[in-house]
């Protein structure tokens, strides 16, 4: 006789864990363990206090006094103008005849033109129409505004220009010929008084030079000065001087120009003028970035967070509770998901008191070291550019530990996870320091050290030539692109935990 | 002789031990080749007007390669306390300052053999690359010197904390984070004294070859530095270790 054993099974009802509870079970994983909320705490300190600490250091090395534009940017304004004054409408037009460098090299964003200017003193609203020899014609206003027009090369071609005044409207204009115009853009110059200055003008920037190895990286700069001829020059509108005058609209004068050296102007028979001068008009992008500045403690915050996201998992299989927990949850992914959520959830929200406490205190450290407005705006808490770097930098910490945990489930071994992930992310930037300048700009675009670029609060134009020095706080990327390779690295890391995770034994 | 012997069959029979030597390697001679890559003719000119040390440019993998190294280290005595085999060996060799130096002396043979081979790849690499000036022999050997005391600071700072994780965070802390602090505290003074007396931008002075009086600090105390850390940590841990439980 036989009888059939019917298996056993539970008579509770065979609900399916939801993911609320997968959630509690995860964070009661955290949070009981004591070490970890140590380190938390830590991660938290240690990121407020190198935070201080970065931005104490921080002198203003100040080349004398800072010019501010008329939107507060710190500006460079020094050229060499010749100018008569024009009261109400009016318009000026020239030929520019030629522009060489005076001592040989022409700089890119040399700039010969002409320029209607509120005033003489440096820094004050303007616009201009001005050939350069890499970048075409363009019309620039206020420093920070720039709009190309053609590509014509003013060192090889003459190139004829014209700037209308019409209230408070400027309109810049180019020609071949000086009988067909074509209009490059019309912009409106608020505060413009009644009676302007307006002109030809020769700038250029300094010439850059750069030394980097390890340990140490020297920028000098040789003041570069400039020659541009302009022809037919004439003045249409109501001028009270008779005569052209010219004048040294300067700025800081630059590392290694003569002390003193001043521009010319000299006039030929036939009514050429030609001007020598050096200086630029473009925004100043040397000054420290007082935003970056303010969170170097982050660097610090990152070992730890690195190490709290991969311990999550890895000690899960050093003691084997992984066992116990997929037995559980045999849904692995889902165990997976959870954890993602509880380190994420915790590693932001201490991210964010730390750097929200880091900020505000070595912003006033910073002011208190020299860097004051006007030149240096004065930032709160709520302020766009702040409320990113803040918000980011416990966005990239939190991304970091979930990166971490994600390689801690492929990995599997602690002192493997936590070398790789910290390696990936704080490597780059050492290299990035001693490199030669292109590939230090490629490990900053590939490697997760390109999320840094969230802290970034400076603006770097385009109509500046600029050696973006990753040691001065400079990142190649835009803020929010830079932290997306962060988020593509993490997400990549986790997709693959978790096809390993179910393909995989425990 | 016996222990140390049972020292290295522990370490050569370590799951990961064939991956991080090779990771040495690999890594070493992959980001040495890749930075001596970087140096193209804008940034140097001619061969007189290059201010890039191409020695030391070729020895750059030891930043990666310290890694491996640490981990290395810190898991020869890491894994004896997280797998409770260190109970074993302390019955079989009683002795704990020797099993100690048994245990460093396994480490720095394989480490050291390990980075011989990555420092003749990378200047053999370098080399097809690039013309090398200078004699590389002092960066050289010192490479491979500072690779096994990165390792036995691994070690050390495991037998002090007993912990791998632990050991792990102290010790990328000591040779990526402070590092990095030199660089990007604005202090002159705090830069100056960590490059002077913190392990890791310390030792590697020990690779230039050109503007030496600019170092701040010349190369063989540099590595002296690192020297000092990781002995000094290692006798700590001695003392430590023969007076614990395990």
């Amino acid at each position: 006789m036989t009888t059939t054993l019917t298996p056993y099974r539970s008579r509770l009802h065979p609900a399916r864990a939801g993911f609320a509870r997968l959630l509690r079970a995860e964070w009661a994983k955290f949070w009981t363990v004591r070490a970890w909320l140590l380190v938390l705490a830590v991660a938290a300190a240690v990121t407020v206090v190198i935070s201080q600490l970065g931005a104490s250091g921080s002198i203003d090395t100040g080349a004398g006094e800072l010019i501010a534009g008329p939107d507060g940017t710190v500006v460079r304004d020094a050229f060499r103008f010749t100018h008569r004054p024009l009261t109400g409408d009016g318009s000026i037009t020239v030929r520019v005849t030629g522009l060489k460098g005076v001592r040989g090299g022409l700089e890119s964003w040399a700039k010969a033109g002409i320029i209607v200017k509120k005033d003489l003193r440096p820094g004050s609203p303007y616009a201009a129409v001005l050939g350069t020899p890499d970048h075409g014609v363009r019309m620039q206003w206020n420093f920070t505004q720039d709009t190309a027009g053609s590509t014509a090369d003013v060192a090889s071609a003459p190139r004829w220009l014209r700037l209308t005044r019409k209230g408070d409207l400027l309109t810049g204009y180019e020609s071949a010929d000086g009988r067909t115009w074509t209009k490059i853009k019309e912009v409106r110059l608020d505060g413009l008084p009644r009676t302007v200055e307006v002109g030809p003008f020769v700038a250029t920037p300094d010439h850059q030079k750069l030394h980097r190895s390890f340990g140490g990286t020297s920028e000098t700069s040789g003041g570069g000065e400039v020659t541009g001829t302009f022809g037919h020059l004439s003045l249409r509108g109501t001028s009270a001087a008779a005569r052209w005058t010219s004048t040294d609209v300067s700025g800081p004068i630059p590392a290694g120009v003569r002390e003193g050296a001043t521009g010319r102007t000299a006039v030929s028979a036939s009514g050429s003028y030609t001007l020598t001068g050096h200086g630029d008009i473009a925004p100043d992008e040397t000054v420290g970035d007082t935003v970056q500045m303010s969170f170097q403690g982050v660097f610090v915050g990152v070992l730890f967070m690195v190490a709290l996201g991969a311990l999550f998992v890895t000690s899960e299989y050093k003691r084997g509770l992984i066992r116990t927990t997929f037995t559980a949850t045999p849904g692995r992914v889902r165990v997976l998901a959870a954890k993602t959520l509880v380190i994420a959830t915790v590693t932001f929200v201490v991210g964010l008191i730390a750097t929200a406490v880091a900020f505000p205190l070595a912003q006033s450290r910073l002011r208190a070291n020299g860097y004051k407005p006007p030149a240096f705006p004065d930032y709160s808490l709520l302020d766009a550019t702040a409320l990113r770097a803040v918000v980011g930098s416990a966005v990239l910490l939190s991304l970091v530990a979930v990166l971490a945990l994600a390689v801690g489930a492929l990995v599997r071994s602690s002192a493997g996870t936590i070398a790789t992930v910290l390696v990936l992310v704080i490597l780059p930037q050492i290299l990035a320091f001693a490199l030669p300048l292109p590939t230090a700009h490629w490990l900053l675009r590939l490697t997760p050290a390109a999320a840094y670029a969230i802290q970034q609060g400076l603006t770097y134009y385009p109509q500046v030539e600029h050696n973006c020095l990753p040691e001065s706080g400079c990142y190649p990327m835009a803020p929010w692109n830079g932290l997306l390779v962060l988020v593509a690295y993490a997400a990549v890391a986790l997709l693959l935990a978790g096809w390993r995770l179910r393909r995989r034994d425990v | 002789m016996r222990s140390l012997h049972a020292e290295l069959t522990k370490l050569r029979t370590l799951p990961s031990i064939w991956w991080l030597l090779a990771a040495t390697v690999v890594l070493m001679v992959a980001l040495g080749a890749a930075a001596v890559d970087s140096v193209t003719s804008q940034a140097c000119l001619s061969p007189a007007d290059c201010h890039e040390d191409t020695v030391k440019l070729s020895l750059t993998g030891v930043w990666l390669g310290q890694a491996a190294c640490l981990v290395l280290g810190v898991l020869s005595m890491g894994a004896e306390y997280s797998t409770g085999m260190i109970r074993t060996t302390l019955t079989a060799v009683p002795i704990r300052r020797r099993l100690l130096v048994s245990k460093a002396t396994a480490l720095s043979l394989l480490t050291g053999a390990a980075g011989v081979v990555a420092v003749l790849a990378s200047l053999w690499t370098a080399r097809l690359i690039l013309p090398l000036h200078g004699s590389t022999l002092r960066p050289a050997t010192g490479t491979v010197l500072c690779l096994i005391l990165v390792a036995l600071l691994g070690l050390s700072l495991a037998t002090l904390l007993r912990d791998t994780a632990a050991a792990i965070i102290c010790g990328l802390g000591l040779l990526y984070i402070v590092p990095l602090l030199a660089d990007i505290l604005h202090s002159p003074t705090w830069q100056h004294r960590l490059e002077r007396w913190a392990p890791m931008p310390a030792a590697l002075s020990i690779q230039a070859t050109r503007n030496l009086d600019h170092l701040p600090i010349a190369p063989w105390p540099g590595l002296g530095v690192l020297a000092a850390y990781a002995l000094g940590l290692l006798v700590a841990g001695s003392v430590l270790f023969g007076r614990r439980d395990a």
